[in-house]
């Protein structure tokens, strides 16, 4: 999975809470600042990534919810990556 | 799924209809309906209650919102905070409520002054914590430079077009403690704008988006405070009478549209 596929993934689930505006500036900020370049994103970035993501969407749609939307992209990830 | 799409539009008709009215009044106060129908007493009644409906709803929706909010979630304080403000402005409408329902008066300046101004820094303080809590979690709220620039920006606009608008009201021979407070509200709402031009590149950002929604009905409501503070002040010190339907009009519009984004707030955090 690379960069733009993670930032795409990304932007397609957690548009309808936070806009596609929102979602994409807010994954690119969080890429560049955890050094996630134009190459493979690594397991340990994907999990620090969402990790920052949780942290940005809890304030919107508190704790659980919040959870409920990091685990679909997350499996929006795990099809990016395949078997 | 028709019937709670009707339902859910119910409010806003509500909110749309009593807007109608008083701009109706204002537009064409000799017509039957606002001299033989319903008259100003009735109207100045139905607006005071209106008022206390919409922000008793926004307070206690707001104060659900911070409920459903985990302990540590740094929004959690914001949605007290605006809780607090708006059953502070309540308490203040709840002390007018028995002169504009039983006697068609609005004293001022009165007890209820108190609990208006002391809402102010509650709703301040709600926008800080959110503007705060965004910036933690790396939202993208713009730099040191572009907040400076924004925060100028509103000075710039509150000097060259609302400082003159008020001149007129502050230069009127009334007691000194209307005066203060005539020109305090939009003073008030004025700072009240600072965190809100903040926060508005966020609102921006969240367009199309049920955040989104959530924000232009909170930003819309405080705008719309500023502009019935206004009219209110010119209403109040310059005896502009043909402006209080405006007032009302503005106020009911403001605390509706704030109601309505908390409400939705907390639909986001329940569905």
């Amino acid at each position: 999975m690379t960069r733009s596929e993670a930032v795409e993934a990304v932007v397609k689930v957690m548009s309808p809470y936070i806009g596609s505006t929102m979602a994409r500036s807010a994954t690119e900020a969080h890429c560049q600042k955890l050094g996630i370049a134009g190459g493979p994103v690594g397991p340990e970035q994907r999990e620090a990534l969402l990790g920052k993501l949780a942290g940005g969407l809890n304030i919107f749609l508190g704790r659980d919810k919040s959870a409920s939307v990091i685990a679909d992209v997350r499996r929006a990830f795990e099809a990016l990556e395949g078997p | 799924m028709s019937e709670t799409r009707g339902k859910g539009l119910l409010p806003w008709a509500i909110l749309g209809a009593a807007v109608a009215l008083y701009v109706g009044w204002a537009l064409a106060p000799a017509s039957a309906l606002y001299t033989r129908l319903l008259g100003p007493h009735r109207l100045v009644a139905l607006a005071s209650l209106l008022k206390l409906v919409y922000l008793l709803a926004g307070s206690a929706s707001a104060f659900r919102c911070r409920d459903r909010l985990e302990p540590g979630n740094p929004a959690r304080p914001a949605w007290f905070f605006l809780s607090l403000g708006l059953l502070s402005t309540f308490v203040g409408q709840l002390c007018l409520a028995p002169f504009q329902v039983v006697r068609n008066q609005t004293p001022f300046p009165s007890v209820a002054d108190i609990f208006f101004v002391l809402a102010y820094p509650f709703i301040i303080a709600a926008l800080l914590v959110l503007l705060n809590a965004y910036r933690e979690a790396g939202l993208p709220i713009g730099s040191v430079g572009e907040r400076a620039a924004i925060v100028t920006g509103v000075g710039v606009i509150a000097g060259l077009v609302v400082l003159p608008i008020l001149r007129p009201v502050a230069l009127t021979g009334g007691p000194l403690l209307e005066r203060i407070l005539t020109v305090a509200y939009p003073v008030l709402d004025l700072v009240l704008l600072v965190p809100l031009a903040l926060l508005l590149r966020i609102a921006l950002r969240l367009r199309g988006s049920h955040a989104g929604d959530v924000w232009v009905l909170l930003l819309g409501g405080f705008v719309v405070l500023c502009m019935a503070d206004i009219f209110f002040a010119y209403f109040q010190s310059l005896g502009e009478e043909h402006l209080d339907p405006f007032v009302h009009a503005s106020f009911v519009l403001s605390y509706g549209l704030i109601a309505g984004g908390a409400h939705r707030q907390l639909q986001l955090l329940k569905t």
